[in-house]
This record gives structure tokens, sequence and C-alpha cells, in this order.
């Protein structure tokens, strides 16, 4: 009798327990962490050493963050301010949205942020995807298969490590003279999509996380390679295709000697290349009225970055490049 | 075995793949193969399209010459001895060099004292210092090195003006003897915490058991970190060392925006990519331009090579 | 007076784990003793907490008559062997084993005399140019012991040494291992998760449990009078046959069958007319019933030789021991392991013996070898 009268309560109650129970997690994690690190005092360190590190890790900080904070404070105030107030506090009129506003227009006739913006965003996405694609096809094949050529291929990738982006980037706006691929989206994203270390990368981690013998097992009950590399193996790969996604986005969303050979159009630049034209202009000209939007852009520019690290940080394994699993 | 198997035996030696007894791949092992050959395909021809093909395009350019009159034609190594004879490219290429000398050391050092300190759990709040340390990462260089423009600037940057106020009057960050000094700072702002996320990811691998066995040894903090783990992180700063001396060879997008905070420092001629990519894409000149690429490669490529042979010579452990 | 003495020592991690309730022990000057028990029972942290490298929640560590609970570990004078060794990796043997003496700053001449004794006692002479990537795990063992045995510590902590060898090395080591603590004679405290180690290697063993100490005392003490059903369980192998059992009058009923009690009965008084737990060792059944002593009608399901010996396992019908009896000191996954296990028994004959799965046996049992245990408390019931 009583029991369906408790029953309605009960999944905001469910709801409720997982989210403790995640919190926990987080929690449990924090203090597991705190158990396996040797206590400070097993180093014979003084209370007063402990300070003065951490004073370094203020400083270092402190550091870091100084041109941001810089920006952030910058990027509220008018031209005249940025030149004449003290850079390190607010100064009225508060013009950030003013200057935000601004991004969407083509100010100085060189091109809108908000166009190159979006230009960074698609390359970035786009090529990021692929080249996840692509470092996840080729590390599983070349951790988990053995064929002719193999370990020469694996090697000519790797080399390509040492090769300068320019003496890549100079011939490759050449070919695309050719083959008319100068302003083309794609001259831009293909590139981006094969960075030797993506396929290095992958391949650790696919020798690193994915048992042979699971492969093997599956391949007995039956299952064909694309399905054993769908089914099986993808699942388990998915910190590593995080690792090079994240990677692959960044670098494309950094990229600036690439899209400034190939590009001649100002609608195809990203954001990089087109406040390097803003500021080349300011410099040039001293016009110096774009100094607030290159505040304001930059700003817009690095916010993305930062936030998607932060998202997909508990999947990131920055250990892979030293050859082990650890994050 | 019949004759034919003793034919193509040779032919196969170089592949890994495992043989039926006869000494023939067994038609799955062929199987496989092909399987594997196929996953690793779309990568490789993405890579042969646009980066083995530019590359060999590359230096059949830099073997050319286009003149005004009478077109282009075949000049050998023209292009080489012009580049070889470069004295603007080959100050250059010092100029990385010591940038990158000075900049590699002091930006490992304090990524590995950071590293070390996050590994021992001294500092609190490390979790936090590490995602601060780590935010550099994601700006992009084109706007780190807005942002220092700025503070940098000659007129009316906050460096600059704290400089004047404690006495160094007409002191200029971006002037010709302290562009080198101010781009190394940006550059050890840019690097130094992802590299001590690579340390510190290092350091951790170090066995806790190792550590404690020192503690009971009654080993002194410093020689815990110099003696025990400093040595067993080793390759992961080698491999460090190697990165960031490919970078700093390529040294391009920071000296060229800061250019427009203060022009007349950085020539045409002041890394070896700037001058690549003024005398390549601006003049037009692509084959030297190709020519100055690959001499740059090749300078690249043995630092890099001498570099592994010192660690296969020092290597004490695996 | 005992080189080290715990009292009540606890540790709760900060997870909330109890991984070390109110330990009790003591080892006397150059005592070798073994802390042994099953995986996750608390004895490496309780070697930690003597080691100093894991704070005490609470109790007392006594080396001597000194409390050394908040003396760092750098000065506790300990050695300690790690279950991994934990050698440096990139030093060689020799400088692995005088890494320590470096620390103390004692002269160079000195510190090889005894690293080079350390490796002679250990047999390791030839290696002392190589690093631990290059040795054999025998090898590594040595020299993490070695690294130990030279700074002469007044206490010697091993944490599971052997437990990474193959199972001949490790009865090889054994002997070694006492032979190089009867070399330098200091109080060891030896963990491990093996009780046949336990019980050829301890002086003394104390046999752990959740956290708890069950038993401590001589392997002769433990094997002969298991303190409960734990430690009766944990110790010897095949394991002691445990059922239960009923007192009636002067008789044990044991499913149908009845087995006379003799003088073992004014023990069992106060469990007259209830249940009580019934053990007896494998080798303490005897084919063939009649002259002096109970006996015990079993099935034979299966017959093991062994070469020396003849392992048969039997059935009869009585219930094998409780679970909720065995919950009381073996935790529940441990009670449902015991329990799922048998419907009889084992018991160890002459590797001469015509027995036959299949057949009808009777077992003769000597009621003065039977051990009794309460069924609610697991407690021996003496
Ligand atoms: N650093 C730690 N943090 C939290 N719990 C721990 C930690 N170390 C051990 N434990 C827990 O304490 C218990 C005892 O562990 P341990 O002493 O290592 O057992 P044993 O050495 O007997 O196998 C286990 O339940 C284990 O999970
Ligand atoms: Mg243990």
């Amino acid at each position: 009798m009583s029991a369906p009268a408790l029953a309605p309560p009960a999944p905001p109650d469910q709801a409720q327990a997982r989210a403790e129970t995640r919190r926990e997690r987080k929690r449990r994690e924090r203090l597991e962490e705190r158990d396996a690190t040797i206590p400070v005092e097993l180093y014979g360190l003084r209370q007063g050493t402990v300070t003065l590190l951490t004073a370094c890790c203020v400083l270092f900080a402190a550091f870091t963050l100084v041109p941001i904070v810089w920006m952030i404070i910058n990027s509220t105030k008018t031209q005249a301010n940025i030149f004449s107030s003290f850079g390190f506090w607010f100064a009225r009129p508060f013009e950030f949205f003013h200057t935000f506003a601004n991004l969407f227009r083509d100010v100085d006739g060189d091109g809108t942020y908000a166009r190159w913006f979006y230009n960074t965003v698609l390359y970035s996405v786009v090529s990021g995807v692929g080249a996840t694609v692509l470092a996840a096809l080729g590390g599983y094949g070349f951790a988990r298969f053995e064929f002719r050529g193999a370990r020469l291929l694996f090697a000519v990738v790797i080399a390509g490590l040492l090769v300068p982006i320019t003496l890549v980037v100079v011939p490759l706006y050449l070919v695309y003279a050719k083959v008319h691929l100068i302003n083309s989206i794609w001259g831009m994203i293909m590139p981006s999509m094969v960075t030797p270390i993506n396929l290095y990368l992958m391949r650790t981690f696919v020798e690193l996380s994915i048992p042979r013998e699971l492969l093997d097992a599956a391949r007995i009950d039956g299952a064909s390679e694309a399905r054993i590399f769908f089914r099986v193996a993808l699942p388990l790969m998915v910190p590593g295709l995080m690792t090079v996604l994240l990677l692959s986005i960044a670098a494309t969303w950094n990229n600036y000697i690439l899209p400034l050979i190939i590009f001649s159009t100002n609608n195809l630049f990203p954001a990089t290349v087109g406040m390097g034209l803003w500021l080349q202009h300011a410099g040039n000209s001293g016009d110096t009225n774009l100094f607030p939007l290159l505040v304001m852009g930059g700003l817009v520019t690095i916010i993305p970055m930062i936030a998607l690290f932060a998202i997909l940080q508990r999947y990131w394994r920055g250990g892979l490049l030293l050859g082990s699993a650890a994050n | 075995m019949s004759s034919s198997t003793e034919v193509i035996a040779p032919a196969r030696r170089e592949t890994a793949a495992r043989r039926a007894p006869g000494g023939r791949r067994s038609a799955y092992a062929r199987r496989r193969g092909r399987s594997g050959l196929a996953f690793v395909t779309p990568f490789m021809i993405v890579f042969m399209l646009f980066m083995i093909v530019p590359l060999i395009y590359a230096i059949y350019q830099s073997l050319y010459t286009t003149k005004l009159i009478g077109g282009t034609t075949f000049s050998g190594f023209a292009n080489y001895s012009t580049v070889l004879r470069s004295g603007p490219f080959w100050g250059g290429v010092i100029r990385v060099i010591i940038f990158g000398g000075i900049q590699i050391p002091v930006m490992l050092a304090i990524a590995f004292f950071f590293a070390t300190i996050f590994d021992l759990g001294v500092a609190k709040w490390g979790r936090i210092f590490r995602a601060i340390y780590f935010v550099p990462f994601a700006v992009p260089i084109v706007v780190s090195s807005l942002m220092w423009g700025f503070l940098f600037d000659p007129a009316y940057g906050p460096f600059n003006r704290f400089m004047n106020a404690i006495g160094f009057h007409n002191f200029n960050w971006l002037s010709t003897n302290l562009m080198v000094p101010a781009i190394i700072i940006i550059a050890i702002w840019e690097w130094t915490g992802y590299n001590s996320i690579i340390l510190y990811t290092a350091l951790k691998s170090v066995p806790r058991d190792v550590v404690e066995a020192a503690i009971l040894d009654d080993t002194p903090l410093w020689k815990i970190i110099l003696r025990i783990k400093l040595p067993l992180v080793r390759p992961a700063i080698i491999l460090l060392v190697f990165i960031n001396t490919i970078g700093a060879m390529q040294l391009f997008i920071e000296p060229t925006i800061l250019n427009n905070y203060q022009a007349g420092v950085v020539t045409n001629t002041w890394t070896p990519v700037i001058d690549i990519y003024s005398t390549a894409i601006s003049n037009g000149e692509y084959q030297l331009g190709a020519a100055m690429a690959v001499v740059l490669a090749v300078v690249i490529i043995a630092i890099s090579v001498a570099s592994l042979v010192f660690r296969n010579r020092r290597r004490e452990f695996t | 007076m005992s080189a080290i003495s715990l009292e009540k020592l606890t540790k709760v991690y900060s997870t909330g784990v109890r991984a070390l309730d109110g330990l009790d022990l003591d080892v006397g000057d150059g005592e070798f003793v073994v802390l042994v028990g099953p995986s996750g029972c608390g004895k490496t942290t309780a070697l930690r907490m003597v080691a100093g490298l894991e704070t005490i929640s609470g109790g007392t560590v006594r080396f001597g008559d000194r409390v050394v609970n908040d003396i760092s570990p750098r000065q506790r004078d300990v050695a300690m062997v790690f279950q991994n060794y934990a050698l440096y990796p990139h030093l060689s043997v020799a400088e692995n084993i005088g890494f320590a003496l470096t620390n103390k700053k004692i002269p160079s001449a000195e510190r090889q005399r005894r690293v080079r004794l350390a490796a002679e006692i250990l047999g390791l002479s030839d290696l002392l140019n190589r690093k631990p990537a290059h040795l054999s795990g025998g090898q590594r063992q040595r020299v993490a012991m070695g690294r130990a045995i030279v700074r002469e510590p007044s206490v010697f902590l091993m944490d599971e040494p052997l437990s990474n060898l193959d199972a001949k090395l490790r009865v090889q080591m054994r002997s070694e291992v006492l032979r190089v603590h009867k070399a330098i004679g200091a109080a060891t405290l030896y963990v491990t998760h093996d009780q046949v180690e336990a019980m050829t290697m301890g002086d003394r063993v104390a046999v752990l449990h959740g956290g708890v100490l069950q038993q401590y005392g001589t392997p002769r003490e433990l094997y002969g009078r298991p303190a409960n059903l734990f430690v009766a369980k944990f110790i010897g192998s095949p394991e002691m046959n445990l059922f239960e059992a009923s007192v009636s009058g002067d008789e044990l009923v044991l499913g149908s069958q009845r087995l006379t009690l003799g003088p073992a009965e004014t023990v069992l008084a106060p469990y007259r007319g209830r249940k009580v737990i019934a053990g007896v060792r494998p080798e303490d059944l005897e084919l063939g019933g009649g002259a002096g002593g109970a006996a015990l009608g079993a099935d034979v399901r299966v017959v093991e030789m062994l070469g020396s010996e003849l392992h048969v396992f039997f059935a009869i019908d009585a219930p094998a021991a409780a679970a909720s009896a065995l919950a009381a000191t073996a935790g529940e996954a441990e009670a449902g392991l015991l329990t799922g296990q048998t419907l009889g028994g084992v018991a160890r004959l002459d590797p001469r013996s015509a027995v036959r799965s299949g057949q009808r046996v009777t077992f003769r049992v000597d009621p003065g070898r039977l051990h009794f245990f309460d069924p609610d408390t697991g407690a021996a019931v003496r």
C-alpha cells in the first residue's frame, strides 16, 4: 500500500544519487591521489621551503596570466584608453560590447573578423576530424598488422617530423598554382590532415591499449576486419582519438604560415591571418582604431580553444608522446 | 622445397609477417597483410600527395633558375651555391641557433623545476597550477605575439613604462639588441607549461617504491631529484629538446608579428624561414626559396641526428 | 625487550578504508617474524607504517623502548626490500648496493669493502657492473637484499620479496633469505601471502585478515591450535575439513553418523544440544575403521595421486560449515567461497592405499585431533 505512494519521488532521488556518485568518484580519485603521493615531510622539506616553492608557482602563474589578464581588461577599453590608461586596470567608458559588435563588421575594408573566425572553425573542425580518422585507421594498421613495407612506410612518415613546414608550404603553393588549389579551402584542409605526429601517437596508443589477443579472439569469432575495427578497437581508442583530435584542431586553429601563403582572398583567411593583416595595416598606416578590435579578436580566438581543452582534458593523454599510456 | 619459393623468398625478405612452415606466407597472412595495407592507405595517400610530392617538387625546383629573359633553365646547384654563400641567410641560421640555444635550456630548466614541484606534490593546488600553466598551449602563436607586442610596445606598452618608471629611460624591449631576448620571453611563456606537463607525466612514471627506497636510504631531496629522477626522465628530456629544436629553428610568427610594433628591427632575412618566405613568396624567386628550404631542412636534420647520436652513445638503461 | 613492538596499530586511509585495525605485535632481537594473510588484508600497510612511509592513524610503533611514530623514516635505521625490488634502474649493481652509504658520507674505500662483502654473501660478485635491466629476477632480488644489508640496519623489513620469482627459485630463495638473516641478525618483519612461506620461514607467524590480527604464534602453534576458523582454513594445504555438527550427549552428530568423543567431551559441554563446527586435518584421517578412535564413513569422489601422498576427496552427508559461522571471521566473500567448495572433505593418505573413486570407505579419526569452533563467532572451542 505504501509502496505505490513512495514510487513517484524515486526518479529524482535516483538522479541525485547518480550525481552524488559522480561527485563522490571525483572525491575518491582526489583522495586516492593524495594517498598515492609520498607525503612531503618524507623528503625532509621544511615548511619554509614549501611556502617558498608555492610562491614560485604563484609567481609563474602570474607570469602566465599577465598577457591574458591584460587582454581581458583591455578588451573593455576604447582605443584611446588602451594607449593612455594603466594597462592592468579598467578605465571608462566600458566599450566591450561596442567592440565586440564591431567584430561583425568590415571596419577598415580588410575583412570581417566574424568571417575569419568562421573560417578558422571550419578549417579546424573539418581537418581535425579528418586527421583523427586518418590517424585512427593508419595508427591501427601500423600497430596491429604486419605487411610488406610497413616499416619503411612508417619510417617515411616519422622522417616527416624533421621536415620544416616551410619546406612543404612553399612548394605546396607552387603545386597548388598548377592544380588550381590556390584559394580553395581544400588546399588548407588536406595538408592539415596529415601530421606525422598524429600517426605516431595513435600507433603508440593502439599498441599500449589494444591487446592482440582481443583482436584474435574477435577473428576466431568470425568477425570481418572492418567490423573488428569499428566494434572492438575503436571504442577502446577513444582517449587516443580525443588526444589526436584536440591536437589537430589546435594545430589548425593556430596555423598561420600555410593560410598566409595559399590564400589571397581576404574572405578565406582564418582569424590568425586576418588579425595579422589588421596588425600590419595598423602598424603601417598608424590606423590605431584597429587596436581594440585586435585585442577583442585575440580574446575571442583563444576562448574556444581553452574551453575545448577544459572539456576534453580528461581524455588527454600527453604521455603518449613519451610512449606511455599515462596521462 | 620447390625452386619457386627460393625465387620468391629474397624479394620478400623485408616483410616481418609470419610465414607458413613451408617458407611461404600463408593465404591467411597475406589476407591480413592486405587489410593492414587497407587501413594505412588513406593516410598514406594524403601524406604522399600533400607532403612527399611537394617535397620532391621543392627539390626539383631548387635545381632550376628562372630569368626574366630566357625563361626557366636547369642550373644544377647554382641556387645552392647562392644559398651557401649568402651571409644574411647564415646570419639568420645563427640567430635562431642562439635563440634556441638559450630559450630551450632555460625553458626546460623552468619546466623541470615546476614538473618536480607538481610531482612531489609540494605546492598546494597543484591541479590548478597545472591547468593555468597549460593555458598558453591553447593560445595561437599569432595571438600570443600580438598580446606580448602590446605589452612590449615601445610607445605605450606597460613593460616599457615600467622600465621607464624604475629609471631605465628610453627602454625598448623591441629594439635591435633586445628583440631576441623579448622573443625568448614570449617563447618561454608559450611553451613552458606544455613541456612541464610532459615532464610531469614522465616524472610520475618513476616508480614510487624507487623513491621510497631512496628515502629509506636517507637520500637528500636534491639528490633524489638530480641523481634519481632526472636520469630516469632523460629520454623524455631528450625528446623535448628534439621537438623544441625543430620548432625554434623555424622561428617565424613571433618576429613577423612583432615587426608591426617596432618597424625596422626584423629584417627580411632575420630568421631562415622569414628569409625563405620573403624570397619565395614576396619576391617570387621560389626556386632560390626552395633551395633555402632544403638547406634549412638539412641543418635541422643534422642537428637532430647529432642529438640522437649523443643519446645513443649515452644510453645506459632501457 | 622487543626490537620492534606494535601496539594497537591502526591505519585508516583518507578514502575511509580501514586497512589495519589495532595490530599488536612484537618482534624480538634477531627474530624472524612473518606477517601473512590474503591479498588486501593490510600487510603492506603495516610494514610501511613500521618503515615510516605511511602516516600512523592510531597506536604506536616502538623500536626497543623508543617510540618512533614521529620519527622520519630517514632516521629510523630500517632497511626494506620492496616487492618489485625498487632498484635504481640507471645505477649498476655496485652503485645500487652502495647508494645508501654514499648518503652517509662513508669513505669510498670502506664503502667498496662493504659492497664487496655484501655481494659476496649474496653471490653477486661477478655482476657488480651490471645494470638491473640485465639481471634475472632472482639476481635483482639479491641486489635488493644487498642494498638493505650493507646498511647494517637494526630493523629489516621485507614485503613479499619472493612473490615475483618462479616457483622453483622461490623455494631456493627461502633458505637464502634465512641465511642472510642469520648473517646480519637484525630483527626482521617479513610479509607474504603464501602460508607455506610463512610456515617454513618464520620463527613466529602473525596471521592477518581484514586488517585484524587473527593469531600470533610459532608455526607449530598455528597449525596445531588454530585460534579461529580463518586461521584453521588459511594455514595448511590441503585445507582443514570443516563440518557443521551438533553435540548430543558424549557423541558428535555429523549428518547421519555419530562419533564418540571420548575425552574431548568436556570441552564441548557448553555446546551440548547445539551446533558446533568440527574440523579435522586431512592427515588426521586414516583409512580403516575399528580400534582406537571414532569411525567416519565416506564416499570417495576423486582421488589425486601426488606421488608422495594421495589426496582423497570424499563426501559425507553432513553439511559443510555454514556461511554465517565463517562470515564471522572470514568476511562474506571468503565465506561464500568456503561453503561453496565442499559437502565433504579431503584426506591425505599413504600413496600405496588402494582407494578408487566411487568406493565407500571408513576413516578412523582420533577424537583428540578434532578441532572445534563456535558457529557464531568462529573462535576455537578449547
Ligand atoms: N594508498 C591507499 N589508499 C587507499 N586505500 C589503500 C591504499 N593502499 C592500500 N589500501 C587499501 O588498504 C587495504 C590493505 O592494503 P595492503 O596493505 O596493500 O594489503 P596487502 O599488502 O595485505 O595486500 C586494501 O583494502 C587496500 O585497498
Ligand atoms: Mg602488499
